[in-house]
């Protein structure tokens, strides 16, 4: 037997009981279409977690701490390893590093102002070599930062308002930062009187970086010194990185897949270290154990519609029982009669399987549309930008998988019927009314 | 004529039903030359099919052996049976047993899809034989659209397109009326004419006219045996 010979076979014997293969194939059309459905749901969630959890940093991007800084009591601080520029030299030579910077902040209480607008935002002291390798890209200007001069981030220009007008308007027009000076004006209080002192700098805006949808967008970013020199007014002590240590520290990894690599061996080495990649290593353990469920919720309904494609074959080899009878006595062999029968439970698995990735699809695209439109709305009603929303996200693997599953799920159910089929006496059988 | 070519030897088949046993046949011998056409006759539960369906591989004896041109037949496994019955054997029932959603053609085609026979010959063959039963007109019409003595004829088509060596009929005039049936058995006369070997089973006495060789069974054994005089 060919496969055209076993095809058209099957083909005229399911059409001879329609109505039952159509009902058969409802419930295997129903299941594949639940895995379908459901897995893009847990896909599309993966999705967005994913994206919102890449906005925490670059993925070749590990955030390192001072071991110290996380030990208690103090008991074990001399054993941890702080973040001195030796250490950090120390790791910018290894051969998967591509860049390591110190990160900074600014201790004090500061405004910025611009004209007659004021500001302010998240000010971080960087190595200015590691400019690049932080992908900080400037859209206008330059990022290679000077004494007193900063570079700002996308939409740090919507952080300055103007006090005398305290209505929050999203239509406001917004200051262009770049080529301006902003006044950063530093307050600190005096430890006998606690008296408030005041000192203003001027910072040269030199450029200005591309949106890249994180942290980094609203960040004003300055030279290392120049923060360290802030901070020693702000605080009064001149900082020691050098006894100290810096609090934080930036290792940038040449390639994004050497980076949980990296990150251990910063943690070896003493430190505290965490990077978006090993969270998002942690996230998706969590959803693939996420589509595992959905998908086996899926796959039970598929293994019903299984007893219901093994109920109709058994009903179908009990009425066609002279025709099988008749198929042993011209001569079809044993191994015939199972091909016959596995084949037609296989395909109404297909059958019932295509119909249910369509429906699948379809489903999960009206509920993307609904559901974008609603969260769209409860977005814009909280004043944020509606960003479109992807609920669901139906991978290329999915429908593939799932029609390979209803195949075989088919395949699987045909094995007992057919093999009640070749063991039937053909003798019996032709006599059977 | 050649010499023996089915030689069925001590053939026993028996059933039990609850504490009964029935024996369906007890030690039969039969030898059949190629090119005979045998006659089985005898009452109703003699055995005669029975022993039909032993000679054509459906069932096994208890007992006894079966020889077709030297292979003995009920020393083969289910695989070689199903080569068999498939080169060798040709049966005809006496409910046509057609597949009703076929047509005339399909159904003669259908042995052939068993035995991966080319599509186009298949076709050939099936319009060739169908012309031979003068069915050339009805192909493409299916099992319900044709009278009993067409269906016969295309269940006769069907036991003949592998070109058996043996043709095997359990009373192919059992559901017809005395004419139709005169036709079909006119015709398997015509087919022995050609070579055939046809062995019939039948209670029709007007059989006697067209068999050369009848073998009278009772109670699970052959008991006489007349041959005719042609
Ligand atoms: N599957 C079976 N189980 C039990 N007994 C059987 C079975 N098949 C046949 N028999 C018995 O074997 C005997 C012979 O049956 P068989 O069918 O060969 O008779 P037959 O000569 O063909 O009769 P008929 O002319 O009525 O067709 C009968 O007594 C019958 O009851
Ligand atoms: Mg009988």
């Amino acid at each position: 037997m060919n496969l055209r010979d076993i095809t058209s076979l099957v083909w005229s014997n399911l059409n001879r009981m329609r109505g039952r293969v159509i009902m058969t194939a409802l419930g295997v059309l129903i299941g594949t279409a639940a895995i379908v459905v459901l897995v893009s749901l847990a896909s599309g969630i993966q999705a967005n977690a994913t994206e919102s959890f890449s906005s925490i940093g670059a993925l070749n991007q590990i955030t390192v701490f001072s071991g110290a800084a996380f030990v208690d009591g103090g008991r074990e601080a001399q054993e941890a390893t702080l973040l001195t520029p030796r250490v950090l030299a120390d790791i910018e030579d290894w051969d998967e590093v591509e860049a390591v910077t110190p990160r900074v902040s600014f201790f004090g209480q500061y405004t910025l102002k611009l004209n007659r607008l004021e500001g302010s935002t998240t000010l971080v002291g960087i190595d200015p070599r590691a400019a690049d390798a932080l992908d900080l890209e400037a859209i206008e200007g330059t990022n290679r930062l000077g004494r007193l001069s900063v570079v700002v981030g996308s939409a740090v220009a919507e952080r300055f308002f103007d006090p005398r007008n305290p209505n929050f308007d999203p239509e406001r027009e917004l200051p262009d930062l770049f080529g301006q000076t902003l006044q950063m004006e530093m307050t600190r209080f005096s430890d006998e009187t606690g008296e408030a002192e005041s000192r203003t700098i001027r910072l040269r805006v030199i450029g200005v970086l591309e949106e890249v949808g994180g942290e980094s967008d609203t960040t004003i970013f300055m030279s290392v010194s120049d923060m360290q020199e802030l901070n020693t007014w702000a605080t009064g002590n001149r900082p020691n990185p050098d006894r100290d240590g810096y609090t934080q520290a930036i290792v940038i990894v040449a390639d994004a897949a050497d980076t949980i690599e990296v990150e251990n061996r910063v943690v070896d080495l003493g430190l505290f270290a965490f990077s978006a990649t090993s969270i998002l290593q942690q996230v998706n353990i969590f959803f693939v154990i996420i589509q595992a469920a959905f998908g086996g919720i899926g796959a039970i309904s598929l293994i019903v519609a299984a007893i219901g494609i093994a109920n109709t074959m058994i009903m179908s080899i009990l009425e066609r029982t002279r025709e099988i009878g008749l198929m042993k006595a011209v001569g079809a062999s044993n191994r015939d009669v199972l091909t016959v029968f596995i084949s037609e439970a296989a395909a109404i698995g297909l059958i019932g399987g295509i119909g249910g990735i369509i429906a699948g699809i379809g489903v999960a695209e009206i509920i993307d549309f609904i559901g974008g439109q609603f969260i769209a709305a409860q977005a814009t009603a909280q004043g944020g930008a509606a960003d479109p929303v992807s609920l669901s996200v139906t991978p290329l693997w999915l429908p593939i998988f799932a029609l390979i599953f209803s195949l075989f799920i088919g395949l699987l159910s045909g094995i007992y019927p057919a093999l009640r089929a070749v063991q039937l006496n053909p003798v019996s059988a032709l006599k059977y009314e | 004529m050649s010499g023996v070519f089915i030689e069925a030897s001590g053939l026993k088949r028996h059933y039990t039903l609850g504490d009964q046993l029935v024996k369906a046949l007890d030690g039969v011998d039969l030898q059949v030359k190629r090119g005979e056409l045998l006659a089985l006759m005898g009452p109703s539960g003699s055995g005669k099919s029975t022993l039909m369906n032993l000679l054509g591989g459906l069932d096994t004896p208890d007992d006894g052996e079966i020889k077709v041109d030297d292979k003995v037949v009920t020393s083969m496994d289910q695989n070689e049976l199903a080569v068999y019955r498939q080169r060798e054997v040709g049966f005809v029932f006496q409910s046509f047993n057609l597949i009703p959603t076929m047509t005339a053609q399909q159904n003669v085609e259908f042995p052939m899809i068993f035995s991966g026979v080319a599509p186009a010959k298949r076709r050939e063959r099936a319009s060739e034989l169908l012309e031979r039963v003068g069915l050339g007109d009805r192909m493409t019409h299916k099992p319900t659209e044709l009278s009993g003595g067409q269906q016969q004829r295309v269940a006769l088509a069907r036991a003949l397109v592998n070109q058996p060596s043996i043709l095997l009929g359990d009373e192919p005039t059992g559901n017809l009326d005395s004419k139709t049936g005169v036709e079909i058995l006119s015709m398997l006369r015509e087919f022995n004419d050609a070579g055939q070997t046809i062995i019939l089973v039948t209670h029709d006495p007007r059989l006697e006219e067209f068999a050369k060789r009848v073998v009278h069974m009772l109670d699970g054994k052959i008991v006489s045996e007349d041959t005719a005089a042609i």
